[in-house]
Formats: structure tokens, sequence, C-alpha cells
């Protein structure tokens, strides 16, 4: 079958598991894992088998209009699939850290009853369904329509332990932000649709050159706010921490290096394709990305929380995704691809080792944790690729990834400073967090420690293996991969024709290269890399060495009225900040 | 006159806000955001009208027209119709989600004041 | 047994100070509210004097949704044709959207269920359950919900059937099950009437209508007997163990018919049943039968989700009596 009309299929074959799931559960409780498995990986096959075409020297857009809705004279009210690299790609990361996820999210849970079971296979795979169809759609309401998804399915599984009181509390405030972020986007896509009369992401990128009328300029201002809450840029993004500590290993994984990736791929999507002729949007964007990147690795040095560091993290790691987004140049716009993808699989990583941590022993916190170098020697390799990856140490992926987006941001000396800053700090809270965690002595054997689950080990074993696989052949993922999405988002006039056509389109090419051994590139590795190292020692051994950033951590009072101000606060900046 | 419900929407936009950003109540924080929600149906249903126009269905038609009249003549615009009914179904879910999460924060925080369930912060 | 019973049990008054307003009625931070509230409505108001004012032409799409109304999907309701036809991957979208929600509400509201091996959050669970509230006791309140709980799972026997039983001028609210004889009466007329209301309203897709207000419709059926019968009359039929499989299987219908036209006509969601007369009740080919999934889904769905609501226990919070670290493992009633 032509690859093109098996669009449709990555996303209702997880909905079909989803579907499936709660009724297998009453039936045994090995049931859902093996249908949820069965659903992704049968979804990842017909994604690979696209991306053969796609990826391809000269690669294919596949486009395919759903209800035969095809467009008439450029008009299209029918919603489309525009498989492009970018999109591909992170369809591919998702179905494929997803069956994962699953794999090791079943198995370690699987001694829980069958309600609860079928109910987190449920929602597991209809959020991966959603990420899968944002990633695919071409259409401005149903990009909405899967972000509302992601959205409900995480509440339920933010929610998940009941008998953890922060657990309850996480999902309130994660409720109030991303209601709030939704009804931004839905007002946005209302609004664009009625001064512009299109629903498609190509017809609006074709309706709109010049300048963008206040309105338009106003729903813009919403999409960033609504986006930008999911994907936890500051300020929108003071739920992201909380909703991540408290939900199962898995979970907190698929929140944070899958999730966020569908607030960062619709800004990228709509600054780089829809918008492009917007220059003060790309502005915001890199003011916003880079004040996350520095405040959220600066928050992660603080924490005595395991998971909730990690999570601030993932703020800091999303500020460096935008930002090199919205540089706007090809080799940052590469970068950002293809870090996209190694934050998904180290990030995914360190979630589920600290996810076990917690699972196995019941200690949540730092002060409390240490020695499990010597006991769980598989949990503390994990955790240590996941921390040597973010670190940017060669030949693990977070090496290229960061790589290309300093070069990207060579001509905002400012930008660039502040994103290296970040990246030493981020390099001394993840060793702090390895230290503290794993490789320090504890005093007195822990009171439970259980085994981890084959299911568990594998899936570490796994994404372990692809963060150095992914790190190894970086040259070629760049010149096959994510050059060529970079090039296409560089170009909107192809994605655009791309989008309003049955036919699909071509991929522009792309003159983006990786040299792994570029002496600018490691020498600035290296200095991150032992400038980091010294302040992790330095706040290790002087402990009143954070007292400055107290005022930082006394700004997220943890109250849900707060939180929402800092939100609309973002909006109203973001809203001057377009129409000025 | 719309321009006057899109002000109304906008009022009603930011009265919900309000009650988000400044009621500590819980059930009110959920009531703030049912009042946004209910502001973007108004925008939506005003954003769909037309001068003088009728509504786009086809059967039971009003006076002499044809059909053929409708298709090409003043009708309100069927598509954001159709978000309209998108919004109100994710408008029920979400309700629906919100108020069991508030009955299980206050099992757990015998309290429904936001200012003390702030366990998480920093 | 630790004898403080009588310390923790607060008098029902004690908590309300009535010398200001209760800490959770004062604003938060107001003239913070007033500026940011203020600036958002400057903002939407900029945009709103730029939207259009109702005198410019339809869009293309919209016209183009009238004209194929007709020819290509052969019905008379250009919402409908929108809604289920043309960008019915957005309502497919909206269907397991309202199943995520569901599917959650019933994952939030679960009783509690038997673990077989150690589960590192369930104790950190504990502890932070001693750090959230170290100072507060159980309230009355809390201890008559309690005991409600206990009173509808053992001896719901005891309650009256009627609330004709009750004599009338007794103090304390009512414990009958169901309300009195007119209620039942007037429930038991009005529910059929609403019920083929609901169907009509689905069924006959040339109108307005569909399968999300006949939906929401037959679940104000549901609560409204449920309200005036009491739940022992309602609950042979509404229980999660049957309502559960009729959501999912409305939901799996629906994906089926999208994947038919796919193996059919070569694309998700295309039209592929003949075209019957206009105006007849099987007018419109798929839509009518995308439109009677969704009413199944989603009629099942609300019922599903208000019944959890209901039916939410104290099962996650022990009581601060109560030393027993192990789940409960009694099954519960209302909740098979």
């Amino acid at each position: 079958m032509n690859p093109a009309e098996l669009l449709p299929l990555p996303v209702v074959l997880p909905v079909s598991g989803a579907v499936l799931a709660p009724l297998a559960a009453r039936l045994h409780r090995r049931l859902p894992l093996i249908v949820g498995l069965v659903a992704l990986l049968a979804a990842l096959a017909v994604l690979i088998y696209q991306a053969t075409r796609i990826y391809r020297g000269d690669g294919r857009i596949l486009t395919y209009f759903f209800s035969n809705e095809r467009p008439v004279h450029g008009q299209s009210l029918g919603i489309a699939f525009v498989a492009d690299p970018f999109g591909i790609t992170f369809a591919l990361l998702v179905a494929g850290i997803g069956s994962l996820l699953l794999l090791s999210a079943l198995s370690e849970l699987g001694h829980l009853g069958p309600r609860e079971l079928g109910g987190l296979a449920c929602l597991m795979q209809l959020l991966l369904a959603a990420l899968i169809g944002a990633g695919l759609t071409g259409d401005s309401v149903n990009l909405f329509v899967w972000f509302e998804v992601a959205a409900l399915a995480s509440y339920g599984l933010t929610g998940f332990f009941l008998e953890r009181p922060i657990a309850l509390e996480a999902a309130f405030k994660n409720l109030v932000l991303t209601s709030m972020a939704g009804f931004a986007v839905f007002t946005a896509a209302a609004m664009l649709y009625a001064t512009s009369g299109a629903l498609n992401l190509g017809q609006l990128q074709r309706a709109g050159p010049g300048t963008p009328p206040r309105a338009q300029l106003v729903a813009i201002a919403l999409l960033v706010a609504g986006f930008a809450t999911k994907a936890g840029l500051m300020p929108f993004h003071a739920w992201l921490p909380d909703a991540h500590t408290p939900v199962p290993g898995a979970v907190s994984a698929l929140f944070s290096a899958l999730m966020v990736g569908l607030g960062v791929l619709a800004l990228a999507r709509y600054g780089l394709l829809v918008f492009a002729h917007v220059h003060a949007l790309l502005h915001l964007l890199t003011a916003l990305g880079v004040v996350s990147a520095v405040l959220g690795a600066l928050l992660a040095l603080v924490q005595d929380d395991l998971k909730r560091l990690l999570a601030w993290d993932t703020v800091s790691q999303t500020g460096v995704l935008v930002a090199g987004f919205a540089s706007r140049t090809a080799d940052g716009v590469t970068g950002g691809v293809l870090h996209l993808v190694s934050h998904g699989l180290f990030k995914a990583l360190l979630f589920l080792c600290a996810g076990a941590v917690v699972h196995a022993t019941g200690v949540t916190h730092l002060r409390d944790m240490g020695g499990l170098a010597r006991t769980r020697p598989l949990l503390a390799a994990g955790f240590t690729v996941g921390c040597l990856a973010i670190a940017g140490v060669p030949p693990l992926n977070g090496y290229a990834s960061l790589g290309l987006i300093h070069e990207g941001l060579d001509d905002q000396p400012v930008v660039l400073v502040l994103a290296v800053a970040a990246q030493i700090v981020t390099i001394a809270a993840l060793g702090r967090a390895a230290y503290l965690g794993f490789y320090r002595r504890r005093s007195e054997p822990y009171e439970h420690l259980e085994p981890s689950r084959l299911g568990m080990r594998i899936s570490l074993t796994v994404l372990g293996a692809g963060c150095l696989a992914s790190g190894v052949l970086a040259p070629q993922i760049v010149s096959q991969a994510a050059g060529p999405a970079a090039a296409l988002l560089l170009h909107p006039e192809s994605y655009a024709s791309a989008a309003l056509s049955a036919a699909g389109g071509r991929v522009p090419a792309s003159g983006v290269h990786f040299a792994y051994w570029e002496p600018k590139t490691l020498l600035l590795s290296v200095g991150e890399l032992v400038a980091g190292i010294a302040l992790m020692v330095t706040v290790l051994r002087v402990p009143s060495a954070s007292r400055p950033l107290q005022w930082l951590r006394r700004a997220h009072t943890g109250s849900v009225n707060d939180y929402a101000a800092y939100a609309a606060a973002g909006f109203v900046i973001a809203a001057g900040a377009l129409l000025a | 006159m719309i321009v006057g419900n899109y002000l109304a929407a906008a009022v009603l936009f930011c009265l919900g806000l309000a009650c988000v950003l400044g009621r500590r109540n819980l059930i009110k924080i959920v009531m703030g955001l049912s009042l946004m929600e209910s502001s973007t149906y108004l925008l939506l249903v005003s954003l769909a009208y037309r001068n003088k126009a009728t509504a786009p269905v086809l059967a039971d038609r009003p006076g002499h027209t044809s059909e053929r009249d409708l298709v090409h003549g003043n009708v309100a615009d069927p598509v954001l119709q159709n978000f309209c009914i998108t919004a109100v179904v994710i408008g029920v879910a979400v309700t629906a989600v919100f108020l069991t999460v508030v009955v299980r924060v206050a099992q757990h925080y015998r309290s429904t004041d936001a200012d003390d369930i702030r366990e998480l912060r920093g | 047994m630790t004898g403080r019973r009588p310390d923790r049990c607060r008098a029902p008054d004690a908590g309300h100070d009535r010398r200001g307003p209760r800490p959770d009625e004062r604003w938060h931070r107001p003239w913070l509210v007033a500026v940011l509230a203020g600036a958002t409505l400057a903002v939407l108001a900029v945009a709103a004097f730029g939207l259009p004012h109702g005198t410019g032409p339809l869009p293309q799409l919209a016209r183009h949704a009238m004209r194929i109304a007709l020819p290509r999907w052969g019905t008379t309701e250009a919402v409908s044709e929108v809604v289920y036809g043309s960008r019915g991957w957005d309502t497919f979208g909206e269907t397991f959207l309202l199943l995520a929600a569901v599917v959650a509400v019933s994952l939030l509201a679960r009783g509690r269920e038997a673990r077989s091996e150690y589960v590192g959050e369930a104790s950190a669970g504990r502890t932070e359950q001693g750090e959230a509230d170290p100072d507060e006791g159980v309230d009355s309140e809390e201890s008559e919900a309690r005991e409600a709980e206990h009173g509808e799972e053992e001896t719901a026997q005891s309650a009256a059937e009627d609330a004709d039983d009750d004599p009338l001028g007794e103090p304390g609210p009512e414990r009958a099950v169901g309300m009195t004889v007119l209620v039942r009466v007037g429930a038991r007329v009005a529910a059929p009437i609403l019920t083929v209301a609901a169907v009509y309203l689905a069924a006959w897709g040339y109108t307005p209508g569909g399968g999300f207000p006949a939906g929401a419709a037959l679940a104000g059926v549901a609560v409204l007997l449920y309200a005036a019968l009491g739940h022992r009359a309602v609950r042979t039929v509404v229980r999660p163990s049957v309502l559960e499989p009729l959501e999912l299987l409305g939901a799996a219908a629906i994906v089926a018919l999208g994947v038919v036209g796919m193996i059919r006509r070569s694309a998700f969601g295309e039209n592929w049943l003949p075209l019957a007369p206009q105006q007849t009740i099987r007018a419109g080919g798929t839509l009518q039968l995308f439109s009677a999934a969704e009413l199944i889904e989603v009629a099942t769905g609300l019922t599903i989700a208000i019944f959890a609501l209901l039916g939410m226990r104290h099962d996650w919070t022990p009581d601060e009596d109560d030393d027993s670290a192990s789940p409960a493992l009694e099954t519960h009633e209302g909740q098979s």
C-alpha cells in the first residue's frame, strides 16, 4: 500500500490498544501489557516504513486528507496529516520510547489491581496516540484536539497514586494551568480562522505575508502562552516540577521526555513555518528560552527531591530546545531537532532510574539516599549514562545536539553565553544528584530494597544503548533526519505547498554537517565540563554556596493562584512584545 | 453590533481569570475556569454570526427560499459552530476530572483553601 | 487504641471564628489580581476590535461545507456534516478525549484494591500523609461522612425503601433510599419521554442535534432515576461492570467505522454507505452511524463519571485512629 495511505494508522493503533486495555485487564493482569506493546510496536513499524520514504536522500513529504476532503483552490476544509521529516522524527521518538516506557510501567507496577493497571495502560496509550497525532498533523484545530487529549490523559496519570497527597495537589495544579493553556490555544485557533479563513497550517502560512493585523498578533500571543505552558517554558512552567514528581517513574519519563516535546513542536511549527515573517515572535521565543534554560538549571542545583530535580532540568532543557529552534539558523534548528531526540532518550533513562529508586526503596529525598551504586549497579549505570549524556560527553548523544545548538547561536553572543552558563549549571546539578543519590556511602542499609523487574531492566538497557548509538551515529542522523527536518522548517513555502496538495511534496536539500572532532565544539564541551564539575564540588563542599538562590525557591510558593498569576503575566508580556 | 459580544466574552474571560488568580477556595477556582470556558463559547458563536443571517440548516427553510439560496446566501458559519460543540465537550470532561481531584485533595489535606495545599514548593 | 477520640473530634462550631472572614474567603493578593485581569482585558479588547464585524463574506471553507452537504454526504444539516463528516477526525479525537476523561475519573475515584507486593510510592505516601496535616484531626464532618460510608455498605437494608415510610415531622435528615410516591411516579413518567427525545435527537440526523447532546440527555435520565428511585433500584443496570464495556464498545465502533472507510474507500472517515433519500432517518450514510456510536459512548461515559464521583469513599486516607497499614480488602456494594 502507498505509505501515505497508512498515515492514520500510527494514531489509530495505540487508540485501539487503549480501548482494549481496560477489557483486557479484567481477563488477566498481564494482558494490557501485551495488548499495548503490540499496538505500539505495530504503530512503530508503520512509521518506520513511512520514514524510509521521507528520510531518503530525495525525501518526500507524505500528505493525507481525512474523509477524502481535499483542498479546493488552495483552501482546505479537511484535516491534513503532513508527514514531514520533523513530524516523523517526533512520531518515531514517541512510538519507540513509548513502547519501552509502557513495558517498564506495566512490568514494574504489574502487581497492582486490575482496575489500576487497565486505567494506566489506557491513559498511557491515549497520551502516546495524541502525541503521535500532534506530530503528524497539519491543521491548527486538530493540533489543539490532540493537545487536549494529551492533557486529559496527563490529568488522570498525575493523580495515579491516590495515597500520596502531593499527587493530588500536583494534579490540581496541572489541571488549572493546562486548562488555561487549552482555552488560550483554542481561542487563538478560532481567531486565526476568523481573520484569515484558514485552518490548515499551510493555508495559514500563505494567508499572511506582511505584518499581521492586531487580532492575529493577540492570537499568536495566546498560542505562545498555551504551548509554552505545555512545554514548560518560563513563566508558564510552574506546574511542571510539581506534576512530574509524584507520578510513577515511567509516567514521569513520558511527561518529561515526550509530552513537553508537544509544546516545543507546536511552537517550532508556528514560529518557523506559519508565522516566520513575524520577527518579534522569534525574539520572544529566544528570550523565554534562555531565561528558562538558566533559571531552570539554577533551581535544579538546589533541589532535594530527586525527581523534582530532574523536572527542573526538563524546564531548562526545554528552554535550550526553544532557543535552538528560534535561532532560525540551519545549525540551530538541526541541533534543536537532534536535541529533541537526545533529550527524549536521556531524560527517559534518568526518570526511569529515579522512578525505580523510589519504587524499590520508598525514599524520595536525596539526603536519605546513597550507596545505590553498590546494591543496584544497573540503575546506577543507567543514571550515570544519562548524566554523561546531558553533560555532553562524547560519544554520547548530548555532545552532538548541544554542539549544534551552540554553533547555531554563534551570531547571538549574549544568548550563547547564557546557554553555555545554563549548561555548566546543569552539569553541576546532575553531577550532584548522581553523587548524592548513588555514589555516596550510606551508613545504614535501606529498609526495603525491591529487585527490578525484567521489563524495567530491558527498558533501561535499550535506552542506554540508544543514547550511545544516537551519539556515535550522530553525523548520519544529522545528514539523513535532522538536517532535512531543519531544511523544511526553514522553507515554509515548501511545507505549505505540501500541506495543500494530496500528492505531498519534496524535502529541500540540507547543507548541515556535523563534524565530530571540530576543535571549537570539543573545546567548548571540555570547558563546560570542567566548569560544571568545579561548580558541583563547590556546592557539595560549601552548603551555603546556594544561599543566593533561595529567593528563586521562595518565588515558587506552591500556591496555585501564584502560578496562575505567573502564567497570566507571561501572556501579557508576550502580547506586549508582539503588539509593540 | 457584534463587537459588543466580543467585549462581553473578553470581560467574562477576565472575570473567570480573576477568580482563578484571587480566590483561594478550590471550588471557586473551578468555577472561575468554568467562566473562562463559557466566554470561549460566546466568542465562537459570535464569530460565526453574519448580519441578518439564518441558520446553516437546509431543512425547514424559512419563507420561499430554495436550497440553492441558502447554500450560496447568507448563513452563519457552520465550521465555528463545530468548534463550539468541541469546546463544550472538552469543558464537561475537564470539569468532571476537576471535581474528582478537588474531592480527593480535600480528603487528604482536610481543607479546601489553596494556601493549605502547598506541600510542593521551591 | 489511643483513647484520644474525645479530644480530636472537634465540636461543630469550633473552627468557625466569627470575628472575621474565613481564610479562604479573603482575596489572594487583590492588587495583583486587579492589575493582571485588567491588563488581560486590555489585550483582549484590542483583539476584539480587530475581529470581523459580521459584515464580511463567509469564509471559503464554510461556503464549501454548505455546498457539499447534500451532494456528498446527503444531509441537510451542514453542522452535522462538518462534525461527523468533513472534520470527523477532530470528532474522533473528541471521543477519545471524553474516554480519557471518563477513565481518569474512574481511576481517581477508585476504591482500594489489594496490592500483592511492596510499592515504594505507597510507603512514601504514608510519610507524606503524616506531614500533610500533622495538627488537624478528624473533624465532625469527616467522621459523619465515614459513618455514612459504613452505613451504605453493611446495613443498607435498614433504610426505608421510600420516603413515605418516614413519619411526618421527624427531625433530622431523611434516611430513605428513594423519594416520595409523587416524585417516583413523576420520574417514571418523565424518563421514557426524555429517553425517546434523546434518541430522536441523535436519530433524525438531518436536523440539528447529534450524538453529543443526545448522550448528555440520556445521562441526565439515568441521574433522574437514581435521584428519584434510589440506588438499589438502578444498580442492576448502572454499574461499572455493565457500563464500561458498553462505553468501550461505542469507542471501538467509532474506530471500526473509520477503518472500514480506510479499507473500502482509501480514506479514514470517508462515507462508505450508499446515500439514502434526503431527510429520512438513514440520510447521511456513515454520519448517522458515527452519531449513534457517539451517543452510546457519551451517555455511558457521562453516567460512569457521575456515579464514580458519587461513589467515592475515604479509602485512601486512613482514619486517624485506625492503625492498620494494609488496604481494605472488603468488596464494596456499589462498586462491583
